[in-house]
């Protein structure tokens, strides 16, 4: 015999206003099986919790309907409750009066109306629940971090550091990311690789980080706890084992002038080569599509020079299977390039700033290298055309971000610091030089930020103009920059002797696809999406699947390493238990009656439905029927909807709680 | 080429298959009924001439014929059924020989006026040369002829106003009687426990009420969307003469216009339930 307990709340005002909580406490008692009924002021409050814990010891209560906000509000501390007073938390259930009825009514009566009815539904609903039990999964206590940037490298030794294996892999030759291309970081001007290149090396001794350079996550099965990962370790050409890192296969490549990744195309690197002097592992690899004996078959000069017979130019992609329980993303981002027509037509690009056309216009990152001691000049800034040192540089700012006509509609965040650092670390080295800044707004949240940038302009005298630039062009050894003060409203024009773009933060060019391959979702840039923009901002809405860096939307160093810190710590708090405790609210398939179409596979979102075959008692095949994985099913119910037999139901929204809820109606 | 009989014959003597489902001819006059053969001794019996009518694909998901091996004579439209079961995992391409039939149309229907027409599924018919088949085998051209009243009765219910449209298939579904003869009928309705048949708890009603008669018509309908080949077997046998071909067509139309799909074309490629594309429409949804 059911007992239930109605609980109604008035959520102060929010349902107390327009729902008539004690006329609705007084209707519920006279359902059939309620035995118990009472409102009050706040239910979640720890007054009203005690109420229920109470009125289940006294009055035997076997099942609690609480009519009060949504479910993704409360249903966990009301359920959390029940379980104290030693009910079975899935004899708990809500009916929501306040989004689906006092907020969207303002009709006393009416509204007071619907939420009996609401209640009367819940109560035949739950006249038809059963105990349930969490289901328990084992957890792989081990790591995997895809992105070897600066997010990633600190997630990794975040992880590591608590004693847990991490894998991390990085796509490029080495680790460090874009953070060991900058020169100095905004707003305390420390010296970029000064502080990542320990944390670099540190991440590559730890001995519970495992380090995969170039390589890339060919594919991800599994769940929560559980995945298993496929890494695709690149062709490196060179065997890492047995590589010093001497270096005299770099320094004896015939080929010189492929352009350097590292130096953003400002300078050349040989066919084989290291990226940078602090690259981590410090071990070349050889480029493919420029090497001269794999375009013709001849030369093998770095195999002569190499004293321990490390290169291999037989050497194969690698596909190594890791088993890991929580992936951290954390993939970075690239600059918008500008001269390149993009693939997305609403983003027509910005040819009227020449570059590409014009060396002498840049973009913030070959601005770093420029400034960078380890940069092409040494850190002397000297433009790309004749090496001469400009005297008068203009930066621009939002190139692509705040521009819904031509470029992104979101801010980049970042540019506004990096231009003022940019132009101070100009004025800095060029004391006679001149700087100005376009720019829109100046957005410089952070501590210690707008200070920064108030000791550009007031301190190193950056000029700073309000407005957008409409066209830059050479005139005789200059570029024109034409532009608008829109402050004193008078056009402007100046001679420039170059000219760098702030161009806006995009997400890597591969970003959806690794999505894909998670199965986590993305915004229309390519940025990964969070499940909660405040209050879970580091997790996918994949289970065991966290977000750190500029992958998620444009981020700057601090908010990285924090973002990256946070993840690690979604991925520790997974580590800290034995098993996986997951809510029982799965599909389940009726074996007797399922035909196997296995249309319920096809729009499965999760992979969570399997074959399973059904076999007589002598071993031989009756059919294949569906099987719920319960370890990956989320149950999104879009397999109940979708089988035509209802084979498949929902533990705890089965057919009879559903047919039940509506025909109370 | 080979007639049915001496292709069937082959079918036993070269041991590729263990049954063969065809035709033969009915007691009453220009009537065919469907005949499952198990040995070469019985196909001279067998048929295939424009009255041909049943989709044969409907046994192959019987029970009795699981796992044997099933030889089927079929048009091109019932292929297409055959196609779907393959896509759906109900058959093995390997477990059917499919002995595809060069159609040119099959009668409206067995007597009557109609028999004289062509059947309006015939008469935008896209696979008249079987697109999946073992052997193929030639049904005579009898020049039939027709309208298809059906096309010009979908406009007329698209120009409908909501209202009118309800009021229209209340009239047609008032005449249902519950016999389930469409779901028999269909070769893609092989669930073992039909939905109309759950009773804990009755999600559609039984008896043939107005409410039920609705829910299971309207079910029915969306079961088959983007499934639906449009073999039109369900309006063919419907005792009470509902035009179920109104909804399925009008349903088939829409998974082309909105998602250029086509069922039973191809069995590898995706379905359109379970397909999701960024390109996808969304202007339905409102």
């Amino acid at each position: 015999m059911m007992r239930i307990g109605v609980f109604v709340c008035h959520c102060g005002e929010n349902i107390g206003k327009t729902v008539d909580c004690p006329t609705v406490a007084k209707e519920a008692i006279k359902l059939p099986n309620v035995v118990y009924s009472i409102d009050y002021k706040y239910m979640c409050s720890d007054p009203g919790q005690n109420m229920i814990k109470q009125a289940i010891a006294e009055h035997k209560l076997n099942a609690v309907v609480v009519a009060s906000c949504s479910p993704h509000m409360h249903e966990k501390t009301f359920r959390k409750a029940c379980a104290q007073a030693g009910l079975n938390p899935y004899m708990c259930e809500i009916a929501n009066v306040r989004e689906h009825c006092s907020w969207v009514h303002d009709n006393v009566e009416e509204a007071t109306k619907k939420a009996v009815d609401l209640i009367r539904m819940t109560v035949e609903r739950i006249k038809f629940n059963f105990p349930l039990s969490e289901i328990k999964v084992p957890i792989t206590k081990k790591a995997l971090v895809i992105g070897g940037g600066i997010s990633g490298i600190q997630a990794a030794l975040d992880i590591a550091g608590a004693g847990f294996k991490v894998i991390l892999v990085e796509k490029e030759p080495s680790i460090g990311g874009h953070m060991s291309q900058l020169s100095e970081t905004f707003p305390t001007l420390d010296c970029s690789q000064c502080i990542l290149t320990p944390r670099m090396v540190e991440a590559y001794q730890h001995p519970n980080i495992k380090l995969y350079t170039y390589s890339e996550v060919d594919n991800v099965d599994g769940f929560i706890g559980n995945f298993k990962v496929t890494i695709r370790k690149k062709a490196r050409s060179v065997k890492e084992n047995l590589c010093t890192g001497c270096g005299l296969c770099v320094q004896k490549c015939p080929i010189k002038k492929a352009p350097s990744e590292f130096d953003e195309g400002l300078a050349n690197r040989p066919a084989i080569y290291v990226p940078f002097p602090q690259a981590v592992p410090n071990i070349p690899v050889i480029d493919r599509t420029v090497c001269t004996f794999f375009k013709t078959g001849k030369c093998q000069m770095c195999k002569k020079v190499c004293g321990r017979d490390a290169i291999d130019f037989e050497q194969k992609d690698e596909l190594i299977t890791e088993d890991v329980g929580a992936i951290i993303v954390a993939t970075g981002y690239k600059l918008y390039k500008i001269d390149k027509k993009s693939k997305d037509a609403a983003v027509k690009g910005y040819g009227e700033y020449g570059y590409g056309k014009y060396k002498d216009v840049i973009d913030g990152l070959q601005f770093e290298r420029i400034a960078s001691a380890s940069g092409p000049t040494a850190g002397e800034i000297l433009r790309p055309s004749d090496k001469k040192q400009p005297k008068k540089v203009v930066f621009i700012q939002c190139v692509g971000s705040r521009d819904p006509s031509k470029g992104f509609e979101y801010c980049s965040k970042i540019c506004c610091m990096y231009t003022a650092k940019h132009a101070m670390l100009y004025k800095h080295k060029v004391h006679d030089g001149e700087a100005y800044v376009f720019y829109m707004d100046i957005r410089a949240g952070g501590k210690g930020y707008d200070e920064f940038v108030r000791r550009a302009i007031e301190e190193d005298h950056v000029k700073y103009i309000r407005g957008r630039v409409s066209r830059v062009y050479e005139k005789k050894g200059k570029y024109i920059v034409k532009g608008e003060d829109t402050i004193s409203g008078v056009p402007v024009e100046i001679e420039a002797d170059m000219v760098v773009l702030a161009t806006a933060i995009v997400a890597q060019p591969e970003a959806a696809k690794l999505a894909q391959t998670l199965g986590i979702p993305y915004d229309k840039y390519g940025f990964y999406a969070e499940v909660h923009p405040k209050l879970r901002p580091v997790e996918s809405s994949s289970g065991g699947i966290f977000l750190a860096g500029a992958c998620q939307s444009p981020r700057d160093i601090p908010e990285s390493v924090a973002m990256a810190s946070a993840a690690a710590s979604k991925a520790l708090v997974l580590f800290g238990n034995e098993m996986l405790e997951r809510e029982p609210i799965v599909a389940k398939v009726n074996e007797n009656t399922c035909v196997g179409c296995f249309y319920c596979k096809k729009v499965c979102a999760y992979n969570a439905i399997e074959l399973k075959e059904i076999k007589d008692k002598k071993g031989n095949l009756v059919k294949v029927v569906a099987s719920v994985n319960t370890g990956l099913c989320q149950g999104c119910g879009t397999c109940n909807a979708t089988c035509p037999s209802k084979s498949i139901e929902l533990i705890g929204f089965n057919d009879e709680q559903i047919f039940y809820q509506i025909k109370a109606l | 080429m080979a007639d049915i009989i001496s292709i069937a014959r082959g079918v036993f003597e070269n041991k590729k298959a263990d049954i063969l489902i065809g035709y033969t001819k009915a007691t009453s006059e220009g009537r065919t009924r469907p005949v499952i053969v198990r040995s070469a001794d019985e196909v001279q019996n067998l048929v295939l001439n424009s009255s041909c009518l049943n989709n044969l694909a409907t046994y192959l998901t019987r029970k009795e014929n699981k796992g044997k091996k099933v030889a089927i004579v079929a048009k091109g439209c019932d292929i297409k059924s055959i196609v779907q079961l393959i896509a759906e995992s109900q058959i093995k391409r390997e477990n059917v020989y499919i002995i595809g039939v060069k159609c040119n149309g099959v009668k409206r229907s067995f007597e009557g006026e109609d028999s004289k027409k062509i059947a309006e599924k015939c008469l935008n018919c896209n696979v008249r040369t079987p697109h999946l088949a073992d052997e193929t085998v030639d049904m005579s051209d009898e020049g039939l002829t027709g309208k298809d009243e059906k096309a010009e009765l979908i406009e007329k219910l698209d120009s409908m106003s909501a209202e009118e449209r309800f009021a229209f298939w209340e009239e047609q579904f008032e005449k249902c009687i519950k016999c389930y003869a469409c779901r028999q009928a269909c070769p893609l309705c092989y669930c073992e426990r039909c939905i109309a048949d759950k009773s804990m708890p009755r999600w559609v009603e039984s008896s043939p009420t107005k409410r039920g008669n609705f829910a299971w018509n309207i079910v029915r309908a969306f079961h088959l969307s983007g499934r639906c080949i449009g073999c039109n077997e369900c309006e063919r046998v419907c005792p009470a003469g509902i035009p179920l071909s109104l909804l399925n067509r009008k349903m088939v139309m829409v998974a082309k216009s909105e998602f250029g799909y086509e069922s039973g074309m191809s069995a590898d490629a995706p379905t359109l339930i379970g397909t999701y594309d960024l390109k996808d429409k969304e202007e339905f949804i409102k």
